[in-house]
């Protein structure tokens, strides 16, 4: 456990029977959970590695509740971490010995489907994929598609702001959002933006979108809906080497295509998906490439045979292009189960999620083979190629003594390449707990400084979800405190006209 | 009033730092193309940052480009176009409109964050801006995101940037995500709608799997004289409602055939192709029948953002209670309204119809006497513009950065 949190509050642990006490007389009857046996399941969500009860878990169901919730946390200075449906990767919604564990999993309504304005008005604790089949019936659906929607709820992809497979072309979740109310941790109740195109004033919503549940609590949330493209068909294109299939990665770009997905998987994630689905992936293969198109059929089509030029181009070995609905979901299903697949060969693994530019590819593969070597630890790649996000599988076993502090130091070293490479410690999955402690290797102090002022901004005292983000927490008032710059006043190389 | 033309980053902070030590609030400026917008600035000296004009790096296979924030806009969308690239946002070229020459820099098209009718497919200023190199109202030089386009490092401060009208920091170099420029396209256009009708029209396109990347509605009193701008396609005293799409040729010419039958209840409709079609949607994205030269050249401009499906029903009421013209774009979400001259622009009715559905209203162009007595931006409700004013503060504590720019009064 390499990662230490925030150390608990002994003074607010010793009233913990009071303070459950008062949060039952805002939420009543099983709305507060706090008997050890009950709580293991809010213990840790989709980073199982890190483990923590809390010290009492409430499940409001109205807005007013949460922020009864917020304003007495807030007064008494009492931690609070939200929760969605649990599934984060990097350990967001990983409770505080002495906090609350704020679960929004009984806001389960969809408020308004509006089709003219092309818009859904949800509750958070809706899951990702009950949006889109909401609208179905009308052709639409919600366009951001993490792996995990069947599970996952909107409110958490809000906090983290989820990608999928199909962001390349129709964005991630903040491009998606148009609209929230949100508690601040004082437990006042805002409205940002709504089903117009753009807000007033600076854009909160964009800023709320990713803030992993460290500035607000969102008890509503509306979000842009599309009609379903006409149709899909995808290609499943094997290479000899990794830099044929990178390269071939950036001709399809370089050539004004952008596919509806473009999935890379490596070797060792193509023979694990195989043997997990039966897919008919080759096996002969360094690199397999899912390419999927979508669009009027007519287009479809066209790009169908420009993609597949592209690939020979780059000297593919095999190529097969989907004919049926059936066969495109078979593609596909191999590069969904990827993550399970490698859990079937190897007792655990680490899933990382950096991004390097698409041209970095063939190095990152590289280093991470040498890393590979050096931790001597097995790694699966999947990657979403189109937008240059990696998804090294680092396999460990954690019950062999010292596995899983390498497999943690290897993805350190994974992240830290993509940052030399050019790229960011987290594509889509969040920082977290899980890369907090790397932040300053991509960010200087400054620059940490810059975002948690922002923090300042919602939650002055700093209760909401803290650990998470930044490896150092500082007051408030130590980070508003303007340094006067001693010396020059005066601008003496500077022309003046 | 000094001008101070800085030369790099390191020259930004120092100037701020010394406007930090000395208390003497900065306007900070590109071209100035944009200068004309927004309230009157307490300022006692001039940050230009024009001569910050290099193109830092352009890789078009990983659609994406890093510049300078002074770099001309105008340049900058030559190269990526050698490409075949372009910002699919589309930002506005306000010179038209304000009567300024010029498109502006890079860094005032992210601060003014003005998106064109390809907003709706492909979103604003905001959706391609990916990192930045700023300077903070702290004079300190932070960067935030980064140069990849899936990014989730960190709060997203490139949000706040775009549309920040300069009052947060100084930007002084940004990764921009481009797009492959779409090999043809195919605009739709109907004629003689009422507005209510051709809002139900473009919430039907927009609705369609067709894959709309503009709609929008020219009443016929937007041609007062001539139709500034739009060539043969208009013709005076008659309605034009203009529905676009584009991709490679096979699939926009079946698409725009598919959406003229599913259409058909509400006429039928011509389709204008490539260089026709694209010059209507660049005199819809500038506004060109309420230029600055044109005959309403002299009325105040307002900018609405509304729920589309609203766009008509205000926009009517707009038009006749203030006696003024509108223009629909975005399917009815954005509405360009210039309305008679009064001392006020007509604010009170403006506002009161654009938050009746939800919306609100910017007046993008008036004089300098009347944006003394109007808010240039709509006023949120308290809670809303409280916590703005905090985000603010935790840039710029001491409203060094072109105070007064966004509230009246503050200057």
């Amino acid at each position: 456990m390499a990662i230490m949190m925030p150390a608990a509050d002994q003074a607010v642990l010793a009233r913990r029977s009071e303070i459950v006490a008062a949060l039952r007389a805002i939420v009543s009857g099983e709305g507060v959970i706090d008997s050890a046996a009950e709580m293991r399941v809010y213990e840790s969500d989709g980073l199982t590695a890190y483990r923590q009860p809390p010290m009492v878990v409430v499940l409001p169901d109205t807005t007013e509740q949460v922020s009864l919730v917020l304003k007495y946390c807030a007064e008494q200075g009492i931690k609070v971490v939200p929760r969605g449906s649990g599934t984060s990767l990097s350990g967001g919604a990983l409770p505080l010995e002495d906090g609350v564990l704020l679960g929004l999993g009984k806001f389960k309504r969809i408020r308004e489907i509006d089709f003219d304005n092309r818009v859904v008005v949800t509750e958070p604790g809706v899951t990702n994929l009950a949006i889109s089949q909401a609208v179905a019936h009308a052709g639409f659906y919600y366009a951001p598609d993490p792996s995990s929607q069947i599970a996952c709820s909107i409110g958490g992809n809000v906090a983290e702001n989820s990608g999928g497979v199909h962001c390349l072309k129709y964005g991630m979740t903040t491009n998606n959002v148009l609209g929230c109310e949100i508690v601040l941790m004082s437990g006042e109740i805002l409205r940002i933006g709504g089903k117009s195109a753009e807000n007033a004033g600076y854009d909160l919503m964009g800023v709320i979108t990713g803030s992993e549940g460290l500035l607000g609590v969102i008890t509503e949330i509306t979000v842009r809906i599309l009609q379903k493209p006409e149709t899909a068909r995808a290609l499943m294109v094997g290479f000899a080497q990794v830099e044929a299939a990178g390269e071939c990665v950036a001709r399809i770009i370089g050539a004004g295509i952008i596919p509806g997905g473009m999935e890379m998987m490596d070797k060792p994630a193509i023979h694990a998906a195989e043997a997990f689905v039966h897919a008919g992936y080759p096996l002969d293969v360094e690199a397999l490439l899912i390419i999927e198109l979508d669009g009027p059929g007519v287009e479809v089509d066209e790009l169908i045979k420009r993609v597949e030029a592209i690939a020979q181009g780059c000297g593919s070995t095999t190529c097969q292009i989907s004919t049926s609905e059936a066969e495109r979901n078979l593609f596909w299903a191999g590069r969904k189960a990827a993550f399970p697949a490698v859990g079937r060969i190897s007792p655990d693994y680490l899933c990382m999620d950096g991004t390097i530019p698409r041209g970095a590819l063939p190095k990152a593969l590289a280093r991470i083979r040498e890393l590979s070597e050096k931790y001597q630890l097995g790694c699966a790649n999947v990657f979403h190629a189109g937008d240059g996000n990696l998804h090294p599988l680092i396999l460990y076993d954690a019950n062999k003594p010292g596995e899983i502090e390498r497999a943690e130091a290897f993805g350190a070293d994974i992240l830290r390449a993509c940052v030399e490479f050019g790229g960011v410690l987290t594509g889509e999955h969040g920082v977290g707990i899980e890369k907090r402690d790397l932040m300053g290797d991509m960010f200087s102090e400054i620059d940490l400084n810059q975002q948690q002022r922002l923090k300042c901004a919602f939650d002055a005292q700093g209760l909401l979800n803290p650990g998470k983000v930044f490896p150092t927490l500082h007051r408030c008032a130590e980070l508003g405190r303007m340094h006067v710059h001693a010396g020059k006043l005066a601008f003496p190389d500077l022309p003046r006209f | 009033m000094d001008t101070l033309k800085v030369r790099d980053a390191k020259d930004v902070e120092e100037v701020v730092r010394a406007a930090i030590a000395s208390e003497q609030p900065l306007e900070i400026i590109g071209h100035g193309s944009k200068r004309g917008i927004g309230h009157v600035m307490a300022t006692n000296a001039v940050l230009d940052v024009s001569a910050l004009n290099a193109v830092t790096s352009y890789e078009p296979n990983e659609l994406i480009i890093t510049l300078q924030a002074g770099a001309p806009l105008a340049d900058v969308l030559s190269l990526i176009d050698a490409k075949s690239q372009q910002f699919a946002f589309e930002p506005m070229n306000t010179a038209p409109l304000l009567g300024t020459p010029g498109l502006g820099t890079i860094g005032g098209m992210i601060a003014a964050g003005l998106a064109g009718p390809r907003r709706i497919k492909a979103g604003g200023a905001r959706d391609h801006l990916l990192g930045a190199h700023a300077v903070s109202g702290f004079g300190d030089s932070f960067k935030t995101g980064g140069k990849v386009v899936k990014n989730v490092t960190g709060y997203d401060l490139c949000k706040l940037l775009a549309g920040s009208w300069g009052t947060l920091s100084v930007m002084t170099e940004v990764t921009l995500k481009v797009m492959p420029k779409p090999e043809s396209e195919r605009t739709l256009l109907l004629r003689g709608l009422d507005d209510a009708v051709a809002n139900k029209a473009m919430t039907a396109a927009l609705g369609s799997p067709f894959d709309v990347s503009g709609a929008a509605h020219l009443p016929k009193s937007a041609f007062r004289e001539r139709a500034e701008g739009l060539g043969d396609i208009a013709t005076q005293g008659e309605a034009l409602t203009a529905l676009r799409l584009e991709g490679i040729t096979a699939s926009a010419a079946h698409r725009a055939v598919s959406l003229r039958e599913a259409l058909a209840p509400f006429g039928t409709a011509d389709i204008v192709e490539d260089a026709a079609s694209a010059a209507l949607w660049a005199a819809i994205r500038d506004v060109l029948p309420f230029g600055a030269d044109g005959a309403l050249g002299a009325w105040p401009v307002w900018r609405v953002v509304c729920p589309p499906a609203s766009g008509a029903a205000i926009g009517r009421q707009l038009a006749r209670e203030t006696g003024g013209d509108v223009i629909y774009d975005w399917g009815g979400g954005l509405i360009w309204a210039a309305v008679p001259p009064k001392g006020d622009a007509q604010a009170a009715i403006v506002r009161q119809r654009a938050e009746a559905v939800g919306g609100h209203a910017m007046l993008v162009r008036a004089t300098e006497e009347v944006r003394r007595n109007v808010d240039v931006f709509h006023p949120q409700a308290p809670g809303v513009a409280a916590l703005g004013e905090r985000v603010r503060v935790s840039f710029d504590p001491k409203t060094i950065l072109n105070r007064g720019r966004l509230k009246r009064g503050e200057a």
